[in-house]
């Protein structure tokens, strides 16, 4: 169960003598996942995941390598959330929010 | 001598002409000075004054060439059956020599005179010529004139005497029995059959083909049938086939020493016909028993046999197939044990290796053969053990890599595992589900980048690479993204620590604190199972609350969610005869850090204050109770009334070492949640390529699509038709294309 090698050099912190802990915290490696702060992961318009970019950049990723980049949410004032590209061409059509209906406006966009 | 026209006394002139002419024919010797007078003798009797001899001359000519023609058949015919073959090659030896300068001593009346008559191939074709009138006979030149009248005075009375001499001679050649001498005289006189009509425009060889070629053919015919049926009785299939091979390179040798070069490909046409054609059906039967026993001298004597003759290679091919298929399952059935993956693969290469060998060396590298052996290791990499389960490839090759990838990889050479992992690729391109492979190798990358188990980036790098040539750079785009984040996760640690360093802070967080920070959808990971939120030990929170506030002052609507499950810290052990440095999963460190605040802690109170399951508690536990760190009240699985207590009597030799806890196992569920998530992935690929499609060609019919879809696909997977026509309908459905209104089964895009 244990492995790794001897390693009698990392002594840095100069706290050889007895602490009054029982353990001492050196190192911590952490991994953490970030996402859109949304309610529904699901935009409703293309209803691809809002963390993938849209259907249209998808269909398109042959120009765009990491496929995402540009492809961001948009926040309504209502809270709703959308890939900004579903939601620039859904406005063109209906400026209402196709989840409550309220008059569409931005309230902010992913960075 | 004089070029004025004068007049000549024909005969006498014709009298001594014909002398020489006599000397010519028959190769006598001609003194230099005759020759150049009755050269001019030609050309005055062509000019002669009032009236020109031409035409006299050339009737004059042809009278004593029959005449002497005539001559030597009678001396031919004189020798008898036995020597007629020698006498008449004797015969035409000379005559076509002397011909041949007798047709140039006549140079004036072959150039100026019948050269002017001769009719001109356009005139012929398109007969305006004033002299194609009926009864009119052509005038030759005189070599041409020799030539047919030895056609016609010699050849054609001894016609079937001749014939039969030569099939006789070839025949005695064919069993051994031929005299060395007469393979000049045999050659000799097919050739005169050849040269006779050698000077026409067309239909050369008609004669040849028609008076010698067809009766040798037949002939030939006769005996190759014999010889085939004689050898059945007497030989099994291998000697019979090396008989043939000789047979067929005896014979071409033979047509080349004795006949036209264009009778050789009939002659071995002839020869496979009778020999091997004939029994085709039963030198295939014998074939499959050479495969399956892999019989190669027996198949590289069957295979130049077979490939002439139409489709004569399919069967070997189908049996081929079959038998890489059956030997491919066999290496691949047994496999057992902690190392499958590389059994698997290797197994596999083996089998392709040994196979394709085989086709180099016995089938010459036949295309057929490659296809066979193709179609064959594609079988047996996507045979399912039951009709219901995966194909087993895409996840024992994608481990296989990772095996070769991770640090470790024992014993082996950098340049051994590139070399490995570069043959990896031919089975990988008989994978049908890429995609699947796909996920298994995601999962297992992401779990080398976050661990740091990585041998070389290098290495990492030239396999996404061969990924990328095999099948495009949209299959490994995921993978990249990869890359990205751990580079974008190096700049954002630099920076956090650039800013904690103006605000003199570096200090607070009182730990060495490195975060990776991935994109949720490019990495294939679960977000860590936990009833509640888990309980960050206090001296973690700082940390956390740090690079949270960081994070979103350089980002604006994201959210960080912490992955405990893969998160590890170093604790320095303080309270042992010596200290330790051990490292140990976010998991295992708050346990163990309850142990500040009490000497004894319940599983299931430990539960409750971390926030964790009991199974999640016991999991992390038990490693920490196996490497002897804990220890627990009562022996046997942990209750939620086992009490764990703190080992101050811990030892290890090693100062600084790793407690291996659950995250490197997979857990068995995990290969059946790839395989389910890969269904999801294929009908937003199969969208987003139906709205690629479309938005290029605008309107569409149904089966087009559906062709250009699966187009796309099958570098990577094969998709069901039901499959597509389900995501036509959801981009019906989201408006992306709609029906025409014309038409049922045509589409158009709505931009
Ligand atoms: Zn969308
Ligand atoms: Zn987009
Ligand atoms: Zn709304």
């Amino acid at each position: 169960m244990a492995d790794s090698e001897q390693d009698n050099t990392d002594r840095g912190d100069g706290d050889n003598l007895k602490s009054d802990k029982l353990f001492t915290l050196k190192k911590w490696n952490a991994v953490a996942m970030w996402s859109w702060d949304v309610e529904c992961d699901t935009c409703a318009i293309c209803r691809v995941q809002v963390m993938d970019a849209c259907l249209r950049c998808q269909a398109e990723s042959k120009k765009d390598f990491y496929g995402r980049q540009d492809c961001v949410v948009v926040w309504g004032e209502c809270n709703h959330s959308f890939h900004y590209c579903c939601m620039s061409l859904w406005v063109k059509q209906n400026n209402r929010c196709p989840l409550c209906q309220q008059e569409w406006s931005i309230q902010r966009m992913g960075k | 001598m004089s070029l004025k026209p004068k007049k000549v006394d024909f005969r006498q002139t014709w009298n001594v002409l014909q002398e020489t002419v006599k000397g010519v024919i028959t190769l006598a010797d001609v003194p230099r000075s005759t020759w150049n007078d009755r050269f001019s003798d030609v050309y005055s009797l062509c000019v002669a004054n009032p009236e020109p001899f031409a035409d006299r001359l050339y009737n004059e000519t042809k009278c004593f060439l029959e005449n002497h023609v005539k001559q030597l058949l009678t001396k031919v015919q004189a020798q008898g059956e036995t020597g007629l073959l020698q006498a008449y090659h004797r015969a035409w030896t000379e005559y076509s020599q002397g011909i041949n300068y007798v047709h140039r001593l006549y140079l004036y009346l072959n150039q100026q005179h019948i050269k002017k008559q001769k009719l001109s191939e356009a005139e012929m074709i398109y007969g305006t010529s004033s002299t194609a009138s009926p009864g009119f006979e052509e005038q030759m030149e005189i070599g041409e004139l020799g030539l047919d009248i030895w056609k016609n005075k010699m050849i054609a009375p001894l016609r079937t005497s001749l014939v039969t001499l030569l099939l006789e001679g070839i025949y005695a050649d064919r069993v051994g029995e031929a005299q060395s001498a007469s393979t000049d005289v045999i050659r000799g006189v097919i050739q005169s059959f050849v040269r006779v009509e050698e000077y026409k425009m067309k239909g050369q060889l008609d004669m040849y083909q028609e008076m010698f070629e067809a009766p040798f053919l037949e002939a030939s015919g006769n005996f190759y049938s014999r010889e085939a049926s004689e050898l059945l009785q007497q030989s099994d299939v291998t000697r019979y086939m090396e008989r043939v091979t000789w047979r067929l390179s005896q014979e071409e040798l033979r047509a080349h020493k004795f006949l036209h070069i264009s009778s050789v490909p009939k002659v071995r046409q002839c020869c496979e016909e009778k020999m091997v054609a004939a029994h085709v059906a039963w030198l295939h039967s014998e074939a499959d028993l050479m495969i399956e026993n892999e019989r190669r001298r027996d198949l590289s004597l069957l295979y130049p046999l077979s490939r002439p003759l139409p489709s004569g290679l399919t069967p070997l091919v189908l049996k081929l197939t079959q038998h890489i298929t059956h030997q491919g399952l066999q290496a691949i059935g047994p496999l057992q044990g902690e190392n499958i993956h590389t059994q698997f693969v290797e197994s596999m290469l083996d089998v392709h290796s040994k196979y394709s060998e085989l086709i180099k060396e016995v089938f010459k590298g036949d295309q057929a053969f490659i296809g066979a052996l193709d179609k064959a290791c594609s079988a047996v990499v996507n045979h399912r053990p039951a009709p219901r389960q995966p194909a087993r490839a895409p996840e024992l090759l994608a481990k296989y890599c990772d095996s070769l990838l991770k640090k470790s990889a024992k014993g082996a050479s950098e340049s051994e595992i590139e070399e490995k992992l570069a043959r990896s690729i031919t089975v990988f391109k008989y994978v049908d589900d890429k995609d699947v492979f796909q996920k298994f190798y995601a999962r297992m990358l992401a779990k080398r980048l976050i661990h740091q188990q990585s041998q070389s980036m290098d290495a990492e790098e030239a396999m996404i690479d061969r990924l990328k040539q095999a099948c495009g750079y949209e299959f490994t785009n995921k993978l990249h993204r990869m890359f990205t984040d751990m580079s974008v996760s190096a700049d954002l640690n630099a920076k956090f620590t650039t800013i904690l360093r103006e605000r003199k802070e570096e200090n607070k967080l009182g730990i060495g604190f490195v975060v990776y920070v991935l994109q949720a959808g490019a990495w294939p990971l679960g977000l860590p199972p936990s009833p509640g939120p888990f309980h960050v030990p206090q001296q973690l929170e700082k940390s956390v609350q740090a690079f949270e506030s960081f994070y979103h002052a350089q980002f604006s609507g994201r959210k960080l969610t912490w992955l405990h499950h893969l998160c590890q810290g170093e604790l320095k052990f303080n309270y042992l005869k010596k200290p330790y440095l051990v490292t140990v999963q976010t998991y295992q460190m708050a346990l163990l850090l309850l142990f500040e605040h009490c000497d004894a802690i319940s599983c299931r109170d430990a539960a409750i204050s971390l926030r964790l399951s009991h199974e999640q508690l016991v999991k992390h536990a038990a490693s920490l109770v196996d490497c002897k760190i804990l220890k627990k009240s009562v022996e046997g699985e942990l209750e939620e009334e086992t009490v764990l207590t703190l080992n101050f009597e811990y030892y290890n030799k090693r100062t600084k070492f790793r407690v291996t806890g659950a995250l490197q196992r997979d857990a068995p569920h995990d290969a059946e949640a790839t395989h389910r998530s890969v269904d999801d992935d294929r009908k937003l690929y199969l969208q987003a390529a139906i709205v690629r499609i479309m938005k290029s060609r605008k309107l569409l019919r149904h089966n087009q699509l559906v062709q250009e879809v699966l187009g796309q696909s099958k570098v990577t997977f094969a998709p069901s038709i039901g499959m597509i026509k389900k995501c036509i309908e959801a981009l019906i459905d989201k408006q992306y294309i709609e029906r025409t209104p014309n038409s049922a089964d045509e589409y158009s895009y709505v931009a």
